[in-house]
């Protein structure tokens, strides 16, 4: 196993980083953690996750922002906001997690074969594209992304699926995908020019 | 239940009772059979045994048994006499019997509790009751000695501690001496700039308390004094306090600076006590504005009048009043007081002790008080936070715990250093808009308005590191750590070591006891804990009392506390002085000595052994006289008489005799 540096030089902050997350909608409370890790006890998930959410926000506040945005942690948060209902200072947990699978995504930093911000990733790009998602083609192109092997066990499980209806290969689409995609691309936008600060 | 029968020929009739203590003392001693046991003693006419014999009902019955049964002795067996020795002396005088009729045994500290084999306690409890029944008849009738408190009360320390007390007690009407150290009162408070955590400046609050010590009819204000010498007792304290030359009469100097402008050194020159040595002062000084008495003073050690005697005085020429003294000598002055308020304060812990943090090494290195130097408008550099070398510092360390929470230096928690490194990040990033960062073990923050100001830094964005500083070093390992001091710490919430660069690192000292502590602590006569801190007579319901009668204690001289704190317990201590003052009197145990005339011999051996000074000879008859005012009964002198001539109320010859055959008897 290769030896691997794990002192933190300050200069590894990245303050730019810290102050965007407390700035963005749901951050605003992230600097009255006091740490108590109630949050990481809630969390059903947390047994799986690298950094549990009492250490993510920790790393988030100090700016440790590649560790932040390469975490599982971001990835298993499953949005039950039992975190958010204990915290004692009403921090948006699980905006605070949103918030960072956005960035991830933006930076293009999160694992590559985790399923979890790829469906997120397809399922983002599939609405730009209809406006509707498409359950075949999005597990389709997920495991085809991800896990090739296991899509050749699920054909069978598949063919069922389509034959009953429950699947189609036709992707539905909306009206006016054009308009759409403008709202879209106005937050994403938004968002660039924020993160930019 | 009980055993009760006719007696008897000639020994007195005596009662036995002995308490469960609910389980306390019934789990461990077999009750039953000690009750059983001791009826059957001699002399002894009722045995009873009791839940709660400090109870209501308990006492009722010792009283009635008295009455019925004709009862001449008493012996309580139950917990320790310090807690109910009065209470059953109480319940004797009730039943019609003088209250020194009485013993008691402690078969709950000295037996039940400390004891598991429950046949070996319960054998010990009877030899222990024994012992008791067997001194008892030799008791003798005897009367507590009442004697007159003094109204006078003496505080010793101006701080804010000692500020609080002598001005509650001169406003309930009573004379106070205010006794300090250095030259002005006002105490470490006078140093801070700011309080947590309302932010009210401190001396904004202080100096009109300051002020209205010193204008205050009823009290008397003596600085640059210490108390030499103590004697007495509770009521009747004789005190001596030596009165320190400060070479300028107090009396005549009004305080307007003049001398100080005229000084020969041209420029403040040596380092200032006040400033913690951040500022310069010259040999005649005043050490802030509002100093209360507001009267300068020379420095012997750095005068060149005092040193040499060949100054040219230009300081005295500048005098319009003439108050110079070059030959003043220190004074003693005697005083006489009924109750005394120690509020000796504390001092701050030595960071030079703990070498890796480079205080004294690393000029960048400050004390929490020489901060508050720094960031006090009045201090040395009007509250500009700056450097030694005049640099204004970009990033800030303030490492909590210094001296505290640590088995090598100070074992205890100085409660005060959480809030006010919180208090300093505040002030630092607010005068100097640096970024702090506080490292702390744990925070503590209990206190009204406390949390909510630590959760307020949170907000600040002060960064908060959880970890002991292990190092501070100037050894940079990037060329961002170049010319910056570098604190290596474990985040251990974020789970790493960390290597964070500063300008400045603030050593946030715990509180200890002051040096001289024990040297005062013997000439008040009380005691104090392995940390040095007075003792309190008890932790929770005599705070403020000590095991010397009419010695009270106040402020952080008794462990670390904050204002809000030492404020009430100095209240509390003048409340407490008062009870005694109001009820003019107090009463004594009659344990003392007395010389039996006709058997001294005059050979004044125990002259010289009363601690207290009560013995005398009385030339005419050649005989020791022992004065009971003053007897504390310690029996020194009853042991060394050779002749045994003196004997004690309460440890007589037979009584103790007794006692021991009791205690040995099968």
């Amino acid at each position: 196993m290769p030896l691997e540096q794990k002192l933190k030089y300050e200069a590894e902050r990245d303050v730019k980083f810290a102050n965007w997350v407390t700035r963005e909608t749901g951050g605003e409370n992230l600097r009255h953690c006091i740490q108590c890790g109630v949050c990481s006890a809630t969390c059903p998930l947390s047994l799986y996750m690298d950094y549990t959410p009492r250490r993510l926000i920790n790393l988030a506040r100090e700016g440790f922002k590649k560790e932040v945005l390469s975490s599982l942690t971001i990835w298993l948060c499953a949005s039950c906001y039992a975190c958010r209902v204990e915290c004692p200072k009403k921090i948006q947990v699980t905006d605070i997690m949103y918030l960072l699978k956005r960035r991830a995504i933006q930076e293009g930093v999160y694992p590559r074969h985790f399923p979890i911000p790829v469906l997120a990733k397809e399922f983002g790009r599939m609405i730009f594209l209809f406006g509707r998602v498409n359950e075949t083609l999005l597990v389709i192109d997920l495991f085809l992304r991800t896990n090739w092997f296991r899509f050749l066990g699920m054909t069978r499980l598949g063919m069922n699926l389509m034959r009953t209806g429950r699947m189609s290969f036709i992707p539905e689409q909306i009206k006016r995908k054009r308009e759409l995609r403008k709202i879209l691309a106005a937050l994403d936008a938004e968002e660039q020019k924020e993160s930019a600060l | 239940m009980a055993e009760q029968k006719e007696h008897q020929n000639g020994i007195p009739r005596i009662g036995f009772y002995i308490c469960h203590c609910g389980s306390n003392i019934a789990s461990i001693i077999d009750v039953e059979d000690v009750r059983k046991y001791v009826a059957t003693l001699p002399g002894v006419v009722v045995s009873r045994d009791y839940k709660y014999m400090c109870s209501d009902p308990g006492q009722e019955l010792i009283a009635q048994d008295i009455r019925e049964h004709k009862l001449e002795r008493l012996v309580v067996s139950a917990c320790s006499p310090n807690l109910h020795e009065e209470t059953f002396r109480n319940a004797a005088a009730k039943g019609g019997l003088n209250s020194f009729y009485f013993q008691m045994v402690n078969i709950r500290e000295h037996a039940s509790w400390v004891h598991e084999d429950k046949a070996a306690a319960t054998r010990k409890a009877k030899d222990l009751a024994r012992a008791a029944v067997y001194r008892v008849r030799f008791h003798q009738a005897l009367e507590k000695r009442k004697v007159p408190v003094d109204p006078n009360v003496l505080v010793v320390g101006g701080g804010i501690a000692g500020i609080h007390a002598a001005l509650t007690l001169a406003n309930a009407g009573k004379k106070v001496t205010l006794v300090e150290r250095e030259a002005t009162i006002g105490g470490h408070m006078a140093l801070f700039d700011k309080t947590f955590p309302t932010m009210d400046c401190a001396a904004c609050i202080l100096t009109p308390k300051m002020s209205a010590v010193k204008s205050h009819p009823n009290i008397t204000l003596w600085t640059y004094s210490e108390v030499e010498k103590v004697e007495g007792y509770v009521g009747n304290y004789k005190v001596s306090v030596k009165r320190k030359p400060r070479y300028v009469n107090e009396d005549l100097c009004v305080g307007c600076m003049a001398c100080i402008d005229a000084c020969v050194f041209k420029e403040p020159k040596f380092p200032d006590k006040f400033n913690q040595g951040l500022g310069k002062r010259k040999p005649v000084y005043i050490d802030f504005p509002q100093a209360t008495p507001k009267v300068v003073l020379i420095d012997p050690a750095t005068c060149i009048q005092m040193k040499t005697g060949k100054c040219k005085k230009s300081c005295a020429d500048a005098c319009d009043r003439k108050a110079f003294d070059f030959n003043q000598q220190p004074e003693l002055k005697e005083i006489q007081v009924g109750t005394i308020v120690l509020a000796t304060g504390f001092k701050t812990y030595d960071a030079k002790r703990d070498a890796l943090y480079g205080y004294g090494r690393y000029p960048g290195v400050f004390t929490a008080l020489e901060i508050e130097r720094l960031v006090n408008a009045s201090g040395p550099t009007l509250g500009d936070v700056v450097l030694r070398d005049g640099r204004h510092p970009k990033a800030v360390g303030i490492i909590h715990c210094v001296g505290s929470r640590d088995e090598k230096t100070n074992k205890w928690c100085s409660r005060v250093c959480c809030m006010y490194s919180l208090k300093l990040a505040h002030l630092i990033k607010e005068h100097s808009g640096a970024e702090v960062y506080n490292f702390y073990i744990d925070m503590r923050t209990p206190g009204k308005g406390y949390e909510e100001f630590y959760d307020k830094l949170l907000a600040e964005g002060v960064h908060f590191i959880r970890g002991r500083v292990a190092e501070v070093t100037d050894w940079a390992m990037t060329p961002e750590e170049q010319g910056k001091l570098v604190l290596r710490v474990e985040d251990t919430l974020a789970g790493f070591v960390r290597r964070i660069p500063v300008d400045m690192v603030v050593l946030a000292t715990g509180m200890e006891a002051q040096a001289d502590a024990g040297e005062v602590r013997h000439k008040f006569n009380i005691g104090c804990g392995s940390e040095g801190f007075f003792q309190e007579r008890h932790p929770k319901l005599a705070p403020v009392n000590t095991f010397t009668d009419g010695i009270f204690i106040a402020g952080a001289c008794q462990g670390p506390r904050d204002i809000p704190d030492t404020v009430a317990q100095a209240g509390a201590a003048a409340a407490e002085a008062l009870v005694l003052i109001d009820a003019g009197h107090v009463e004594l145990e009659p344990n003392t000595a007395h010389v039996v005339e006709e058997e001294c011999c005059g050979c004044k051996s125990c002259v010289p052994l009363c601690p207290y000074s009560a013995i005398t000879l009385d030339e005419a008859k050649k005989k020791a006289v022992i004065n009971e005012v003053l007897c504390k009964g310690c029996g020194t002198c009853v042991a060394a008489c050779p002749s045994g001539s003196i004997r004690q109320n309460l440890f007589e010859d037979d009584e103790i005799f007794s006692e021991i055959e009791g205690v040995l008897a099968q």
